[in-house]
């Protein structure tokens, strides 16, 4: 089995619009934030974290609760995410991709159809991608797209160690996959 | 003032997701593709952005438009580095194609984005080990000046470099994905 991806732009195409999309971004976020602030995923998560550390009493204190329920970078990127859903849509409906799934087909092949071994997998996988985005100041976006553009050190050693872990785990879920060209 | 970064934050998400899901780089196989090292429209996608925002950010920053702010090195970059890699091979995604990959009807990634918000209130709830840990020592980001060297003299052999890998596997794997 394969996918339609008759419809899919170049990856060219899609590479200069976004960084296009990420320049003109910071640009506006220093107009509108009053600082220079790549712009980035993670941080909009955080706003839905921090919101729920506002319920409990004693979080009232934690830096990382107050950062990111306070900071206009976090509460922009909320929305952010917000639109992202909103052009996942759009983008999938102009192509006719559309569909409700649940599970990934090759996940299934693979792993089964049950939703609970699935579903315990979503569960831990975001959960370190969340704590792992926090501890790393930023996602493939923030990290990736803006950080090498700004050749940051940083940025280089998390976006290398992405690749490390996600190459590894990959293979250990995958162990026979095929798919040779 | 609130009404702007609302529609700011929203207008960058859209566009942004836009692009993700009309190229294609939000679908599982496709990611998983580039973690087993089958299918690299993700890698040649990501670096094409890379090469052009990197001229395009200095060039603006060398005309004073804007200012450059490379993220500092810390124990964090690398552990943390790893803990999302992990997670992404897990999910077969990461935070922003999540999102996209919501609107376009892939159910289970509504459950990822709760899972993804709770990850970040657990690194709250260890913030002070985690801070005398990995995030007491950091080395300054930019490259440039930790090599006192003028930054186009980075930008230029990254540009190339970044572009050889790109031709080399254009050349070498299809973008027609065949996982089974």
């Amino acid at each position: 089995m394969n996918f339609d991806n008759s419809k899919e732009w170049h990856w060219f195409k899609g590479g200069i619009l976004v960084s296009l999309l990420s320049v003109a971004s910071y640009f506006i976020f220093a107009a509108i934030a009053n600082r220079n602030y790549p712009f980035g995923i993670t941080a909009g998560f955080g706003y839905l974290a921090g919101k729920f550390g506002g319920l409990f009493k004693t979080l009232s204190a934690n830096p990382v609760i107050q950062r990111f329920a306070m900071k206009p970078d976090a509460f922009i990127e909320f929305f952010t995410i917000l639109g992202l859903i909103a052009g996942g849509y759009a983008a999938s409906r102009i192509t006719g991709t559309f569909a409700a799934e649940g599970i990934p087909d090759l996940w299934k092949r693979h792993h089964g159809p049950s939703l609970w071994k699935r579903g315990l997998f979503v569960l831990i996988g975001s959960v370190l991608l969340g704590y792992g985005a926090a501890l790393a100041s930023g996602c493939t976006t923030g990290n990736i797209l803006q950080g090498w553009a700004h050749l940051s050190l940083g940025s280089m050693v998390a976006g290398i160690s992405f690749f490390a872990a996600g190459i590894l785990v990959a293979r250990i879920l995958y162990p026979r996959i095929r798919g040779e060209q | 003032m609130i009404i702007i970064k609302i529609l700011f934050g929203l207008a960058v998400g859209f566009l942004f997701g836009f692009i993700l899901t009309r190229t294609g780089i939000t679908k599982y196989p496709r990611v998983m593709g580039m973690l087993l090292l089958k299918d690299f429209k993700i890698m040649k996608f990501m670096l094409t952005a890379v090469i052009s925002s990197m001229i395009l950010f200095h060039l603006l920053g060398d005309l004073g438009w804007l200012q450059v702010v490379p993220k500092n090195l810390d124990w964090g970059k690398l552990v943390g580095g790893l803990i999302f890699g992990a997670g992404m091979g897990i999910l077969g995604y990461c935070p922003g194609t999540m999102a996209a990959r919501i609107g376009e009807g892939k159910k289970e990634s509504i459950f990822a984005v709760f899972g993804m918000a709770f990850g970040i209130f657990i690194y709250a709830l260890t913030i002070k080990p985690v801070k005398t840990l990995f995030l007491s020592a950091e080395v300054n980001g930019d490259i440039s000046v930790l090599l006192r060297i003028n930054h186009w003299f980075l930008i230029v052999p990254a540009a190339i470099l970044f572009g050889a890998v790109i031709f080399f596997l254009n050349k070498r794997f299809s973008d027609n994905n065949r996982l089974q």
